[in-house]
């Protein structure tokens, strides 16, 4: 047998294959095709209700793939969560919990950490030095929920910086959030990119997306377009995921009216 | 005070009923901290009507000794159905969880109504005889206080991340049923051990008193912890305390359990009231600086 730290097999973060994805019996998105690959970032983009959230859990492995098929780091998504780290939109958590900002980021080392013990000095550091690349390593000590909406979205994106992800996946992360935040989150953001790590991202910002992304990857109940960013936020594309939604163009920029 | 304080608890039953108490303040207090980051209240009041009817059959089956086997029967029961109803997503529907505990605890009372001695024995399944508590109990207590306050310590990271964010935790691969297990069998385990003293009914009380006193004080897990466990053995002693002055030197019988749990309740609103006055007194000086 060959060494596998010797050369190691170049690997996909994220292979989707004619995947459809349902809770129940109805499938809730069909037809998504589509690969990340190391240090890429892709754009998930749709209306509400478009089934964005539904494929991030699915690559968590917590909504079941009833047909084709999704690969994360070559294993099934189940197999890959210890490589993938999740960040929810900070609004759903409930701002009174009694927790300081430095004990959410350390969350981050729970798994790696283990069953019964607690984290060390190591674990602590880790998180601390997440806490600095969101820019909030002075609000360490201050009570999560005093924070701004844009500080808790960049809390958690520490928490999930500290997990270390090959693959990293954000529900809606820009929702909100004031532009001090925004540049924070995307220049942490783009420090992940540069150490390799796969980002996939939902979104209904069209213009964050094209600035961020290197994909995009179009949704509503199935998928009308995956590839380079550029190439794939086309007024015929867009029209036709939005549907009866109102496309607004100025210039380069791409407006969606929201009824 | 020395006569009101310390002297009752040389009689044998009072320092039983104290020693008692102090162990529930432990065990309390601990997983009151939980039910208040889970927001378990219902879980809990669900937990005192359903303990009841084992405990009432394991009375009628086995005596006094069948009394705790019941209510380990019946929270283990009520634990895995909770854990159960509360996994889907379907069953939003109070109504039944509410049809449920009604039914549960009618089941108890008819059970106990078919003996003679109705009255009695219900008054003491409701509310608990704390001043007849035995060695043998406090044991009971002392055991169940250990195996929970041991399993919650070595799990207090998972707790924690599942009670703050369900979504992150079951992405990093946390079964989630698992650790709501576990926490609903902490909670029924204290209804279990303070059924025979405090009685089913006041136990909740001591699930949700002792960390809402600790969280008017406190913005940490720790500081709410240690705070609950406080308030939780000062109510416990002083409300023995009071209700033996009141009955030996007053001759006015106050039941131990309800008096302890209005010393835990009117110490709570004591500390909702200083806060609100420190906070009156901040903002008076704050705009005294600003004028």
């Amino acid at each position: 047998m060959a060494d596998p730290a010797a050369t190691p097999p170049v690997v996909e973060a994220l292979h989707i294959d004619h995947a459809a994805i349902a809770y129940d019996a109805e499938p809730v998105l069909t037809g998504v095709t589509g690969r990340v690959h190391a240090g890429e970032v892709v754009a998930l983009i749709g209306p509400n209700g478009a089934g964005k959230s539904t494929l991030i859990k699915a690559v968590l492995g917590l909504v079941p793939v009833v047909g084709g098929t999704v690969t994360v780091l070559g294993r099934t998504p189940a197999a890959a969560r210890r490589d993938v780290a999740y960040v929810p939109q900070a609004d759903i958590l409930d701002p009174q919990f009694p927790v300081s900002v430095a004990q959410v980021v350390l969350m981050g080392r729970y798994r790696e950490v283990g069953w019964l013990r607690r984290p060390g000095r190591d674990d602590r550091r880790i998180a601390a030095e997440a806490l600095a690349q969101v820019g909030l390593a002075e609000r360490a000590r201050a009570t999560f929920g005093t924070l701004s909406g844009g500080q808790r979205q960049r809390v958690l994106l520490a928490r999930a910086i500290a997990q270390r992800p090959r693959l990293l996946l954000l529900d809606e992360p820009f929702n909100g959030v004031d532009l001090v935040s925004q540049d924070a989150l995307l220049g942490a953001l783009r420090g992940l990119k540069r150490q390799g790590t796969a980002v996939l991202i939902s979104t209904h910002d069209l213009a964050l997306a094209q600035h961020v992304s290197d994909h995009a990857c179009l949704l509503n109940r199935r998928m009308f377009g995956f590839g380079p960013t550029g190439a794939t936020l086309t007024p015929d594309l867009l029209r036709a995921t939005y549907g009866n939604q109102a496309l607004e163009l100025h210039g380069d920029q791409i407006v969606v009216a929201h009824h | 005070m020395h006569a009101t304080l310390v002297e009752p608890f040389a009689v044998p039953f009072m320092a039983r009923a104290l020693t008692e108490l102090l162990l529930l303040a432990g065990l309390a207090g601990v997983v009151s901290t939980h039910v208040l980051t889970r927001r378990l209240g219902f879980v809990a009041d669900a937990m005192t009507h359903t303990v009841f009817p084992g405990i009432v059959l394991g009375f009628l089956t086995a005596g006094v000794d069948g009394v705790l086997p019941g209510a380990l029967a019946a929270a283990a029961v009520t634990a895995v159905l909770l854990t159960l109803l509360t996994r889907s997503r379907r069953v939003t529907d109070d109504t039944a969880l509410a049809v449920l505990l009604a039914a549960m605890f009618a089941v108890g009372v008819v059970l106990v109504s078919r003996r003679a001695s109705y009255t009695a024995d219900l008054t003491s399944f409701l509310f608990g005889r704390l001043l007849t508590v035995t060695t043998g109990q406090i044991a009971q207590t002392a055991v169940v206080a250990g195996l929970v306050l041991i399993t919650l310590a070595l799990l207090h990271k998972e707790l924690l991340l599942r009670a703050f964010d369900p979504q992150a935790a079951a992405a990093m691969g946390y079964r989630i049923w698992l650790l709501d297990l576990v926490l609903n069998l902490a909670v029924a385990l204290v209804v279990v051990a303070a059924a025979q003293s405090v009685g089913t009914i006041l136990v909740i009380a001591l699930l949700v008193v002792p960390a809402a006193t600790g969280r008017l004080i406190s913005d940490r897990i720790a500081p709410i912890t240690l705070a609950g466990v406080a308030v939780a053995a000062l109510s416990g002693y002083l409300g023995l305390a009071i209700s033996y002055r009141a009955s030996v030197s007053h001759g006015l019988r106050l039941a131990g359990g309800a008096t302890v749990v209005l010393t835990l309740v009117a110490v709570y609103l004591l500390t909702l009231l200083a806060g609100g006055l420190a906070r009156a007194v901040q903002s008076r000086r704050t705009s005294d600086a600003v004028a």
